[in-house]
């Protein structure tokens, strides 16, 4: 039987520098040990096997996961099987991957819990200790352990894998977080030293005398019924960056004042810095690891990442030109349609506009030659030597042929949705986030959406703040796709050049049809 | 004539060989389009005198010559490479793997990147060579940035870099009704300066920062340096969320109303700036640029209410009285808001039209902020004390205690302390007794100089008792 061995070898935590080692073993069976590098004095901890409990998951009352959550900061010190390994690794992935369709989907946080509720018990189920009884703990939660780090070795590859697992192991440490019942966290936060800096009664006095009662509200501290405030935990700014973003939380002299209903964020502040820099350190071993059976098992683990986002090939438009742009204006959508519009009329964009419409120019096609040929004719107020020191590099920059030399991809509508709002002045983004409704419904109509109810169909979902299904609605109503019956249901659109490909096939359907009614 | 391909190809961009370790998109295009930020107007100051006369070649090695005398006899070059050094100590790495970025003289905008100095000599030495139309400052990174060709793309990572602001009037022209565009006045300026207050007392007092540069554009804008250890620390996130929590107007040209606050309103950074603002709505937007005038400017106004019967009734009554000067006008919106909340019966309604008022003027004079500027370690920003090339105006610091007293138009340029100097050498030819002055102390740029020496030297007071207290800690184990 061919046997891998998941061995780890945790040593020192402080040790900045990790490294993953591979030893070769016998023949057919492979050691992989996650171990720390203590690079000060060059001495590596991995060659030999260290066994006993100083190097195994800290145990507590005899049990060796305590609790349904984990910070994963202590890897696994188990041998387990290939199968085990790819299992493990692909049913942490059903579970990741039901969690990023339901948020790029824009659900709801309650429809969220309830998907991963479903997928999870599915593929990686996780129950508290109330539910002791019933359910395998012990073997649960080191499915969730093993599965964890497998995935981590595997999407430390590049920055895009990184951000990926990173945004959905957040995702679901935070879910996990909130469905876990109160004595259960605190224990768990207790275990993880996860203790903050209290405000004691005076200082707490001296707050309440010097904000008012709408003040406290919106800094969301609550007064009890005596009148006093409820606790708070003060701590540097810097820990609670989403507090501070979101405006919801007292600062002064660059502390902030949290009440304890808010430990989620410090909670979450906390795991994602630890999965961060964790994620470095092992996509700086991952140089290191060549091996033929390990390798491409992670590979295929990678390959299950959305390819849609990522590698799609976006042109099925062959060998579009500069001269052309215009003949296919009729399948931009409305974000591009805008972006064209205001070229045409004003011979010029900013610098973000220029950059969403550019890089849509090179996912219908266009050549880099092709597309600087298309913004000089563009820019037609703006004399060569100007474009030239201007603007051609950026162009070519896009391209990746200049600077970095990173080939971007065309942005897809939530990096348009959520990236470099546009501020005044600016004309870029999501139309559908963009407008005013009133400026919204203009723009409507003068795209031909004449039916009052279409048109208030579309404002509210873009209240709602469903903007690609707005832009899906936009796109049946304009192809006339609602009026007939027709089972062409389209997904929603979740990337400009998928709405122009679409629109396109779309059309090249019609005319196959027509030519056979003939 | 267009065809279609039938295929549509997948391909894996994943590099399996090389994991990439350096940067990111997002960040990468921010930094590499450095000459976008003023771009799309840019007109240069060269380049205009160049196009006005027909003795061009004179005019512009004119203004080259002043640019010179301006970098051989002003330009504070102790003071400054100490300010970016945070040290009295011997040139240590914060200097000197400070970036750098000039801008060579001339019609083309040559940029030199990648610069990097050793010593305060290297670095005055190279700028009286290349005798720069505009210097910028980057990041401090792990490395010498000069170096850049020898070394690994790993090798040099931003690590420090002041946590900066950009106020551009330029945001204010969907209202500012004196002027447009590059073009500044007295009255709009007020603006900018009510910008500062806000922002100034929220760095300080939210965020504890203590050391505050406050510089003019050279133009129609101002930057902020936070020059704070904790704030040159900050990650891109936590600049993010910095920039978040200061950012309250939000949205592009498609979206008239671009401040939604509701109850946020009451967040104690909101109601100090709202005090703020309260001092100066009247002066500055009712009476100085009148925004409620005519009917054009008003209907922008009451785009921002939420309530169709209330926009109708303040038009019509309007258009009948439109000699109404803003200032009863206001009064009149404020009481139609105040009667149409009781009235509403829709609670969420009710709740718009209550903050309405607030929203509004939040709209018109809290400070509008370039995020990008702020939230990338990376990002470039024009030098203190640098000239402004359009305008020939000196970078100088403003304080922003007396932010209300800094008058734009009276900064000196290159071409008046040209004259002061001179006016000066030739008053004083035989007076050579007594100790000889600096050349910036005989000209109108002198109490901006002093302003900035002790700006620094508060800087290096402090890391001077830190380094002590830390010598201390060392000294008693």
């Amino acid at each position: 039987m061919v046997r891998s061995y998941l061995h780890s070898l945790y040593a020192d935590q402080q040790s900045k520098y990790a490294r993953l080692l591979i030893v070769f073993y016998a023949t057919k069976s492979y050691k992989i040990m996650f171990s720390n590098t203590d690079t000060n004095n060059k001495r590596t901890l991995s060659s030999s096997t260290i066994e006993g409990d100083r190097y195994e998951v800290k145990r507590h009352n005899g049990k060796k996961y305590p609790h349904l959550l984990n910070f994963y900061s202590v890897p696994p010190t188990e041998e387990i099987t290939i199968d085990e390994f790819e299992s493990f690794a692909f049913d942490r992935l059903q579970v990741l991957k039901t969690l990023e369709g339901a948020i790029l989907r824009n659900k709801s946080e309650e429809e969220v819990k309830k998907y991963l509720e479903e997928t999870s018990n599915k593929w990686l189920p996780l129950h508290s200790n109330e539910s002791g009884k019933v359910y395998p703990l012990q073997e649960e939660r080191r499915k969730d352990h093993i599965s964890h780090f497998i995935l981590r070795l595997a999407y430390s590859r590049t920055e895009d894998l990184r951000n990926w697992f990173l945004k959905y192991e957040c995702a679901l440490f935070k879910l996990r977080f909130l469905r876990e019942n109160p004595v259960e966290k605190l224990g768990f936060l207790n275990d993880e030293n996860m203790r903050w800096k209290s405000l004691n009664q005076a200082e707490k006095k001296l707050l309440n005398e010097k904000l008012t009662k709408d003040e406290l509200n919106t800094c969301s501290i609550f007064v009890t019924t005596d009148g006093e405030l409820c606790d708070l935990f003060e701590i540097d700014f810097e820990k609670v960056p989403d507090l501070v973003a979101r405006r919801v939380v007292y600062l002064r002299e660059g502390k902030a004042y949290v009440p304890v209903t808010q430990q989620l964020s410090l909670v979450m502040y906390e795991f994602r810095q630890r999965l961060t820099k964790a994620l470095e350190l092992a996509s700086k071993s991952f140089i290191t690891l060549r091996n033929e059976r390990i390798m491409p098992m992670l590979d295929e683990i990678i390959k299950q990442y959305d390819g849609r986002t990522q590698t799609v090939n976006y042109s099925i438009i062959s060998n579009p030109i500069a001269d052309n742009v215009h003949q296919l204006v009729d399948h931009f959508p409305l974000c591009m349609q805008h972006l064209y519009q205001n070229l045409c009329e004003n011979h010029h964009l900013k610098h973000y506009a220029r950059i969403q419409f550019n890089l849509f120019l090179k996912g219908i096609g266009l050549t880099v030659e092709e597309s600087l040929a298309f913004w000089k004719k563009s820019f037609s107020e703006i004399d060569e030597s100007k474009f030239q020191r201007d603007y051609a590099y950026n162009i070519r920059h896009n391209y990746g042929v200049e600077g970095k030399r990173q080939d971007y991809k065309p942005l897809n509508c939530m990096s348009l949705i959520t990236k470099h709002r546009p501020n005044s002045g600016e004309i870029h983004g999501c139309p559908f986030r963009e407008f005013s409704q009133p400026n919204l419904r203009t723009k409507l109509v003068q795209m031909g959406v004449r039916n009052e109810e279409h048109i208030r169909e579309i404002l509210n979902l873009a209240e709602e703040e469903h903007y690609q299904v707005a832009c899906t609605k936009y796109f049946e109503i304009t192809k006339g796709l609602l009026d007939k019956n027709n089972d062409n249901i389209i997904e929603t659109i979740e990337h400009p050049n998928e709405y122009l490909n679409a629109s396109v096939l779309l059309e090249k359907n019609r005319m196959k049809m027509n030519n056979k009614d003939k | 004539m267009l065809t279609i391909k039938e295929e549509s190809r997948r391909e894996s961009h994943m590099d399996i060989d090389e994991p990439e370790v350096h940067g990111n998109s997002d960040v990468d295009m921010i930094i590499e389009p450095l000459s976008n930020k003023e771009d799309d107007e840019e007109r240069n100051f060269w380049k205009n005198n160049a196009n006005a006369k027909p003795d061009k070649f004179e005019i512009e090695e004119g203004s080259m010559e002043l640019l010179r005398v301006f970098y051989k006899r002003f330009f504070p070059y102790k003071t400054y490479c100490y300010w970016l050094n945070y040290s009295i100590d011997p040139m240590n790495k914060s200097f000197q793997n400070r970036e750098f970025n000039f801008v060579k003289p001339g019609d083309d905008e040559i940029y030199m990147r990648y610069l990097s100095f050793d010593t305060i000599e290297e670095f005055k030495n190279e700028v009286l060579r290349v005798c720069p139309k505009k210097i910028d400052i980057g990041a401090v990174f792990t490395a010498k940035p000069k170096e850049k060709k020898s070394l690994k793309l790993s090798a040099l990572k931003p690590v420090e870099k002041e946590l900066i602001f950009d106020i551009d009037m330029n945001d204010y022209d969907e209202f500012r009704t004196c002027c447009s565009g590059a073009t500044i006045c007295e009255k709009c300026w007020q603006l900018i300066t009510v910008a500062i207050k806000i922002l100034d007392a929220a760095l300080k007092g939210d965020f504890g920062f203590k050391h505050l540069l406050w510089v003019y554009s050279g133009r129609r804008g101002v930057h902020c340096w936070v020059c704070d250890e904790r704030a040159r620390k900050l990650n891109d996130d936590e600049r993010k969320s910095i920039a978040s929590y200061l950012g309250v107007i939000k949205g592009g040209a498609q979206q008239n109303k671009k401040v939604h606050l509701y109850k946020n309103s009451f967040h104690p950074s909101l109601t100090r700036a709202y005090k703020i603002i309260e001092e100066y709505f009247e002066r500055v937007i009712l009476e100085d640029q009148e925004v409620l005038k005519d009917e054009r400017e008003w209907t922008k106004v009451l785009e921002f209410i939420p309530d169709e019967a209330v926009r109708r009734r303040l038009n019509d009554d309007w258009r009948e009285n439109s000699s109404r000067h803003s200032i009863e006008k206001w009064d009149n919106l404020v009481e139609e808001l105040e009667s149409s909340v009781k009235l509403a019966k829709n609670p969420k309604k009710a709740e718009s039209l209550r903050f309405c008022k607030i929203e509004i003027m939040m709209q018109y004079l809290y400070p509008r902020l370039d995020e990008a500027v702020s939230t990338k370690m990376i990002h470039l920003l024009k030098s203190p004390f640098c000239v402004h090339p359009s305008t020939g105006r000196v970078c100088v610091p403003i304080i922003p205690e007396e932010c209300e007293n800094f008058n734009p138009m009276i900064v000196p340029t290159i071409s008046s302390l040209y004259n002061e100097i001179n006016d000066y050498d030739r008053s004083h030819v035989k007076n050579d007794g007594g100790r000889s002055l600096h050349d910036y102390e005989k000209t109108s740029l002198s109490p901006y100089i002093k302003y900035f020496d002790k700006f620094v030297q508060n800087i290096l007071k402090e890391t001077l008792a830190k380094n002590k207290a830390v010598m201390q800690m060392s000294m008693e184990f």
